[in-house]
């Protein structure tokens, strides 16, 4: 197989990729990485793959790629025959897009409590809880009204890799002792997910409910 | 908060606590969980397992069993404890119970009682179409008083206990207010009849969070300065 990913169990990031090579039913090798307290995500061979010295990292064979986000789209259109995890439509990309930028700058601060609660790296905590609260009630917001029009899914009426973008930081927020109380529309999104054929679980994300 | 006090607090949209889930909130501060058993029946209890304190919240719903996520301990919708998984040979003691609380449906809400005690629901509340829970970091009472108040697009023409009757743009819409903690509160909203936009309740939903959870400023108009110069 030519497929590589450079891995992490606890990796939020990483388990976006690791959700989508599941759903596509892709084989691929894991590299597990020493994160904790390795830090071999800091060292000369990783930051090579991943200049930001952050997982993941996936080599596909000429192609290296850092950043989930960019590799959740890559693998989407080598991969996806269907078509239906990144759509070719201009608004159902751009709509995309938007929610992995989403994912990738306001969810920010929810990688940043969690680090914080699991790993005791020092974070302004009530900045940071804040944030991931604004960031929630966006995306609840969000699925209120896609719920009120008959649909389930961040964009459109499928899952696609912005559901996948987005999932961890709610799916773990526990982790960081925000609840999913106040999040009716998010909790039920957060099933559905679950329930699509081929998910996987990761500690902290059960794979049944 | 109105004339007529009736103990019962709308808790969620019955819509959101799907069959076999559960869900964490609170009320006046006190934690509880709100699960609805595979045959579609919910539940209101106390949110603590009785072994060691876990929020039951956390958990998964089997069947009619709701079980606790640390030791997998199971209890019936009697909140009776029947499966101690590390001991399955084990007769559970009687004693082993949940603290139940009595719940009900209507107005498209899941209802509590707030005293732990067998109780009935005040009857002709009808049957609605959920729109959304707005969760809010203010207190109840701001939140009641803003909407006494009106805003152009709402007012309340009637309430009973813990659900308020508006109209929104001319058509009836029912909020169910949840005290959570003594600065936060919840709003459940509600549809009797179609009429109303449901997204444009959502839109109107959320400059009322705007607008209530921005923190009172001080009076620092010229005339206040003055008067506390003077």
């Amino acid at each position: 197989m030519s497929l590589r990913l450079y891995d992490f169990e606890l990796d939020e990031n990483a388990y976006k990729v690791r959700l989508l090579l599941a759903f596509l039913g892709l084989d691929y090798a894991k590299v597990a990485m020493d994160v904790f307290p390795g830090t071999e995500h800091k060292a000369d061979a990783f930051l090579k793959l991943s200049p930001v010295g952050e997982l993941p990292a996936l080599v596909d064979g000429e192609v290296v790629l850092f950043q989930s986000e960019a590799i959740l789209a890559y693998l989407a259109r080598r991969y996806d025959g269907s078509g239906l995890w990144l759509p070719e439509g201009p608004a159902a990309l751009g709509a995309v897009t938007q929610w992995l930028a989403f994912a990738a700058h306001e969810l920010r601060a929810a990688t940043t409590a969690r680090r914080g609660a699991l790993f005791g790296v020092p974070i302004d905590e009530a900045a940071t809880r804040a944030a991931v609260r604004a960031a929630f009630r966006i995306l609840e917001t969000h699925l209120v009204m896609q719920g009120l029009a008959g649909r389930s899914w961040l964009v459109g009426d499928a899952p696609t890799i912005a559901d996948i973008a987005v999932f961890p930081a709610f799916a773990l927020s526990r982790d960081f002792g925000i609840d999913h109380g106040e999040y009716p529309a998010l909790r039920r999104w957060l099933r559905a997910l679950r329930d699509l054929p081929g998910f996987i679980p990761m500690p902290g994300v059960p794979g049944y409910h | 908060m109105s004339q007529a006090e009736t103990g019962w607090i709308p808790v969620a949209l019955a819509r959101d606590v799907e069959p076999s889930s559960s869900m964490g909130t609170q009320i006046h501060g006190q934690e509880i969980v709100v699960w609805r058993d595979s045959a579609g029946q919910s539940h209101v209890w106390e949110d603590r397992c009785p072994h060691r304190g876990m929020r039951l919240s956390f958990g998964f719903v089997r069947g009619n069993h709701i079980a606790c996520l640390y030791h997998g301990w199971e209890f019936d919708t009697a909140g009776q404890c029947r499966k101690i998984p590390a001991h399955p040979e084990l007769e559970v003691p009687k004693a082993i119970k949940t603290v139940r609380y009595a719940s009900a449906e209507a107005a498209g809400m899941v209802w509590v009682h707030e005293a732990p005690a067998e109780g009935a629901l005040p009857p002709g509340l009808p049957a609605a179409e959920p729109v959304r829970s707005l969760y809010l970091d203010c207190p109840a009472a701001r939140l009641v008083a803003a909407l006494r108040e009106g805003d152009g697009k709402v007012r309340v023409t009637g309430d009973e206990g813990q659900l308020l009757t508006l109209d929104f743009c001319g058509a009836k819409l029912l909020g169910g207010v949840q005290p959570l903690t003594e600065d936060q509160c919840a709003l459940h909203l509600a549809l009797p009849a179609p009429g109303a936009d449901p997204q444009a309740i959502v839109d109107w939903s959320e400059a009322l969070r705007r607008r209530l959870e921005v923190a009172p400023v001080p009076d620092t108009s010229a005339a206040a300065l003055a008067e506390a110069v003077a």
